[in-house]
């Protein structure tokens, strides 16, 4: 496991659900509610509709920590786009710590838009438990500088 | 106990009245005791089929491949395809036919019992022949006895089985139109995903220290995917190299197609195949335990399948191949799904 570094400042990639925790995450803008600049946004339509695929690729391209967000169960606009995902992302959550990934480089959480507090939270603590674990140098891909 | 002579005059007959256009089975190959897969038409080669403990080819694979020719060929021909199929590969036809990749009558399953055995594991069996080549293998009640240059050599199969076997809780083909041998559902030769088990005692370092060796290993020969009969997409997602790139492509196009994962066989590139593939067939993977017996280099891909396998069914209650109108196992949710890891 990487030593944790003093100046290391984690990159996160988030993939949130555009109907909510997308919009929760502007609302964490407007209410100018401060919180660590670390992640990536990368706005998904539904979390049903993120491959596992798309998180080993996150990893593969060197984030340190992937957050995938979502409506709470029962407000998915696709009715069960978030049921099939817990699903999936408990898989590939389960497939990770299998081979020996660090359990909180990874995770999953409920967000509605109007719950731009919570958003800044889960971000906060997610960037501090991914900063004391340093940089992720498992799957990242090795590129020649 | 299985009488060969069974399966051949079955094969024979449904050759001679034209109730299948092929019969897909297994025969003696050429090298050592190693049986074949066969792809046998006319009836008076039924007697070539063999039943032994190296049958271990899941033969399912090759309905995949018959359905694709056929289609390559614009063909339609009329009749089945028999396919002699042991417990786990029954399983893989069952998957299949839940897919819809073809219709349950284009498939006659010709079901073999694994009875108190299974297959032999060539990796197990070596050390124990002091360098001798046996020429064939027979199953005898508990054990498999092998024919070498010294004579008759009688192992308890249970040495030198495979681990999938020895783990399989269900060594008889439950979908089938006829079946060969009695239903021995329950033997417990050993307790399910006892090898997964064993290795998940291990603290995460050491899970780490372990995986990062095998996927140095790998060098993407893809042996494990082309024995596989779920992977059976005519585009892999990890193939960005099936991308024709011509003259004509734009330069939007180039940069618009999505490259997953590079071709070089590095550990990156290969964690992100592995782990792709354990999730591309969770739910679906019957454990077969093809992958794992042709890779060049002992990955144990197995147990990446497994721990989908175990997950799949501790959590949400699912069996890979148990009926063919269920669900697939990650296009359906139960409410009872665990979700407290989600904040
Ligand atoms: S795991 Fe083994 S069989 Fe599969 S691509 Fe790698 S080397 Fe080949
Ligand atoms: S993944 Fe391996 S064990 Fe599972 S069905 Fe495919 S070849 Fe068989
Ligand atoms: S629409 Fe937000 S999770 Fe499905």
């Amino acid at each position: 496991m990487s030593e944790p570094q003093a100046d290391f400042e984690p990159k996160i990639v988030a993939f949130l659900c555009k109907w909510c925790s997308s919009a929760g995450s502007d609302l964490a803008g407007v209410s100018r509610i401060q919180y660590p600049a670390n992640a990536t946004p990368i706005t998904i339509p539904c979390t049903g509709a993120v491959s596992p695929m798309y998180i080993l690729s996150a990893f593969n391209k060197g984030a340190d920590g992937v957050l995938v967000s979502g409506c709470h169960i029962g407000d998915c606009h696709y009715i069960e786009g978030n049921y099939l995902a817990r699903r999936k992302m408990h898989l590939t959550m389960e497939l990770l710590k299998f081979i020996g990934l660090e359990p909180n480089r990874f995770r999953m959480s409920w967000v509605s838009a109007a719950e731009g507090a919570k958003f800044a939270q889960v971000v906060t603590e997610f960037v501090d438990d991914v900063r004391k674990l340093g940089p992720q140098d498992k799957l990242r891909k090795v590129v020649s500088q | 106990m299985i009488n060969i002579q069974d399966i051949r005059d079955t094969a024979r007959d449904m050759l001679a009245k034209g109730e299948a256009r092929m019969v897909i089975g297994y025969r003696r190959g050429t090298r050592g005791m190693l049986a074949e897969p066969a792809f046998i038409t006319d009836p008076a080669q039924a007697d070539d089929l063999v039943w032994d403990p190296t049958c271990f080819n899941n033969l399912s694979l090759y309905l995949v491949h018959d359905k694709k020719f056929l289609a390559h060929m614009r063909e339609n021909p009329k009749g089945p395809v028999a396919v002699v199929a042991k417990g786990c590969d029954a399983r893989s036809i069952v998957v299949l036919l839940q897919e819809h990749y073809f219709k349950r009558e284009d498939v006659y399953i010709l079901g073999v019992s694994c009875e108190g055995a299974g297959v032999v594991d060539e990796r197990k069996l070596a050390p124990l022949l002091n360098g001798e080549r046996p020429s064939a293998a027979a199953f005898d009640g508990d054990d498999f006895v092998f024919t070498t240059a010294a004579g008759e050599k009688r192992l308890a199969a249970r040495e030198v089985m495979a681990d999938r076997c020895l783990e399989c809780r269900a060594p008889y083909p439950k979908e089938h139109n006829l079946v060969f041998g009695e239903d021995k559902t329950g033997r417990q030769l050993e307790a399910p995903f006892a090898a997964l088990e064993r290795f998940e005692a291990q603290d995460a370092g050491q899970r780490w220290d372990a995986w990062s060796q095998h996927f140095d290993r790998c060098m993407r020969c893809f042996a494990c995917r082309s024995v596989c009969p779920m992977c059976y997409c005519d585009e892999c997602v990890v193939d960005s190299i099936t991308f024709p790139v011509t003259a004509g492509t734009t330069a939007e196009e180039k940069a618009t197609r999505i490259k997953w994962i590079e071709r070089s066989a590095t550990r990156s590139e290969n964690i992100t195949y592995l782990m792709t593939r354990a999730m591309h067939l969770a739910g679906r993977c019957t454990d077969c335990g093809e992958c794992e017996r042709a890779c060049p280099v002992n990955v144990p891909i197995r147990m990446l399948n497994n721990k989908m396998e175990r997950e799949a069914r501790e959590k949400f209650g699912f069996e890979p191949g148990a009926s063919i109108g269920g669900p697939s196992l990650v296009a359906t949710f139960l409410d009872s799904d665990p979700g407290q890891f989600i904040r």
